[in-house]
């Protein structure tokens, strides 16, 4: 249903982002985000009137500087929209518009326009109770067309269920006992930081993989494909529930029907999100071999004091890069900030593959301190295998997200500064 | 700190075997003296420290070099085994299948790895959670020393990881067998004195050195 009739239409995107081909092209286009210069009273008006791309564009120190403003912004939005429910208020404070219009972009979409929008305004990340919908249409398993959604919903739920009756009973079966028995050795032994222990979140997983390997043989089951599934199984898990912390919740109170609605929802999503990054998981991992290859490239150009200083200790970077590009840098930070990252990724053209490469660089860099100190191969593998990430939240990816995006335009259309 | 006339030795070992035999486990329990039955499955290759002091004048530093079990990468195992010392072999002691892999994994290692004089790494294969009582060993009639032998292992153990069972011994084992590889006569035509290493290029130089 629909959470929020805006009174107005949102103010349109000063800079369109359309498909730029030059890095020239992207600074004329963009050029009066970059003449704000050092005025941040400004610039943070402006983020304060439009909450997308352009804002996280601007240099990582800016975001920093605009985030305790939008955190507030956030909780306003969320005061709105409790109150909205109750009280009918005819119009929202124009101060809201970003999160808002994202609101309506999810209730109210009919058009490709509309989920251009949707993805501009997702890119600097999506309040909670609007990520479930969000996610279900950024990465492509509901249409666009609200009219259309309640019965592709109905639809591809009957299609998961319809493969679980088809392939389950098949995992002990000589040809599929093999991929069933590595899936059921790695599920119970996920971290427990969310829900995962739970007999009836195990045997959810188990299912899912085990259909998605069944059904995908080019790959089968790959150790890593299992953490892939958490985050939309927690997304929209929070759909059904109230409860702030997910954390502690009793996933079998749910009622039978819900738990099905979110097995086959996460099903479909992680299958969109695999079918981007097919050659991850393929024989030989073709996709990871390049892709940590291309890192090294990318870094090597950015910064070469750091390059080089691993170069110097033989470290290779798929000693530690392997994981980050296998796991989508999933055992790197905490959960709540992959929910995060993957808001941007779902908002992002090649996402999981192409911008994931720029992310893990403005990473590996991000620790240059670190790394440059540390003058031994056991320190540094150690330090870069257990990257102190703990305390990680929204502000930290959204440095990270804003610094992998400049790199991204820097080097996406200058191939001959990360290919030999 | 270090005494002056102190040796150091630095190897690379690795710890390969199928996945969800324990090896995480095992380097846990000996790094780090706990255990938690959710490591989470390793991907691609974790790293560990271990120092030991080997007797009065001898330091000696393991770098465990823990690859995971799924074997997805084919030549990538390649990469990870370059210039590792010795190795261990794991498999779970409850599910017979883990040790039918056990030749698999040998000869892959064996393949690929060679030490400078040509002979193959010293490995030392591990039965795990012996702790849980089913044994494959037994239950397969299999006579362990004579396995060991047949395929060129050079010891094994019962190990458990969540009791802490004969990890310790496992190490030393695999560790005298190196230090006496190294001195192979062959190759004792270095003298005998062996600098600190502090990182693996120093591995590289030493090992080459004997191929002169």
């Amino acid at each position: 249903g629909t959470l929020i009739k805006p009174g107005s239409k949102p103010p349109t995107t000063p800079v369109k982002l359309k498909k730029v081909s030059t890095f020239q092209e992207f600074e004329s286009n963009t050029s009066d985000a970059w003449d704000l210069g050092d005025d941040d009273d400004e610039l943070l008006a402006i983020a304060a009137e439009n909450l997308n791309t352009e804002v996280v564009m601007e240099t990582a120190h800016k975001v920093i500087q605009n985030h305790s403003k939008l955190q507030e912004q956030h909780k306003f939005q969320e005061e709105h929209l409790q109150e909205e429910k109750q009280v009918e208020s005819a119009e929202l404070s124009s101060v809201a518009c970003g999160d808002n219009r994202l609101v309506k972009s999810v209730s109210e979409g009919h058009t490709s326009s509309s989920s251009e929008e949707l993805r501009k305004l997702s890119w600097s990340g999506i309040p909670k109770r609007v990520r479930p919908i969000a996610w279900k249409l950024l990465s492509g398993y509901l249409p666009a067309n609200v009219d259309r959604r309640e019965s592709t919903l109905q639809r591809k739920r009957k299609e998961y269920f319809a493969f679980v009756e088809q392939y389950y009973d098949s995992r002990n079966d000589e040809n599929h006992q093999d991929t069933y028995r590595q899936i059921h050795i790695d599920i119970p032994r996920m971290s427990p930081e969310v829900l995962r222990l739970q007999p009836k979140v195990t045997e959810i997983f188990e299912r899912i993989l085990f259909i998605w390997a069944i059904r995908h043989p080019a790959s089968g089951y790959v150790q890593g494909i299992n953490d892939l599934v958490t985050p939309f199984f927690i997304v929209f898990v929070c759909e059904y529930i109230e409860e702030e912390v997910v954390e502690n919740f009793d996933v079998s109170s749910l009622p039978e029907e819900v738990l099905q609605n979110i097995e086959a929802d996460s099903y479909w999503c992680m299958s969109k999100l695999l079918d981007g990054i097919q050659d991850n998981y393929t024989f030989a991992q073709p996709g990871i071999q390049k892709k940590v290859k291309m890192l090294e490239e990318l870094v090597s150009r950015i910064d070469e004091q750091v390059h080089r200083h691993l170069d110097q200790h033989e470290v290779k970077y798929l000693q530690f890069a392997f994981r980050w590009m296998n796991n989508l840098l999933m055992r790197e930070v905490p959960l709540r900030c992959t929910i995060r990252l993957w808001d941007t990724y779902q908002s992002e053209p090649e996402g999981f593959s192409h911008f994931h490469l720029y992310v893990c660089a403005a990473f590996l860099v991000r620790w240059r301190k670190e790394i440059l100190e540390e003058k031994d191969f056991q320190e540094l593998l150690i330090f870069l295998q257990n990257l102190p990430t703990v305390h990680w939240g929204n502000e930290e990816i959204s440095v990270l997200l804003a610094e992998a995006y400049r790199l991204k335009f820097a080097f996406a259309d200058a191939p001959n500064h990360y290919k030999k | 700190m270090q005494k002056h006339n102190q040796k150091e030795h630095l190897y690379k070992l690795l710890v390969i075997g199928d996945l969800g035999v324990g090896k995480t486990s095992i380097i846990k329990r000996y790094v780090h003296q706990n255990f938690s039955p959710h490591y989470r499955a390793t991907i691609g290759v974790d790293f560990a420290l271990k120092v030991l002091s080997w007797d009065a004048e001898t330091v000696v530093r393991l770098q465990l070099w823990d690859i995971a079990g799924q074997e997805r990468f084919g030549n990538m195992t390649r990469v990870y085994y370059r210039e590792a010392m010795g190795a261990f072999i794991v498999f779970d002691v409850t599910r017979p299948a883990t040790f039918e892999a056990v030749t698999k994994w040998k000869e892959d290692l064996d393949s690929k790895l060679v030490l400078p004089n040509g002979k193959p790494v010293p490995t030392v294969l591990l039965a795990n959670k012996c702790d849980q009582g089913i044994d494959v060993l037994m239950n397969n009639g299999i006579k362990m020393d004579q396995f060991c032998k047949e395929n060129g292992f050079v010891g094994w153990f019962e190990t458990s990881a969540k009791e802490n069972i004969n990890i310790n011994e496992a190490s030393r084992c695999l560790v005298k067998h190196i230090i006496a590889s190294e001195s192979d006569p062959v190759q004792s035509i270095e003298p005998d004195i062996i600098k600190p290493h502090l990182n693996s290029s120093k591995i590289v130089s030493c090992s080459a050195c004997f191929k002169s």
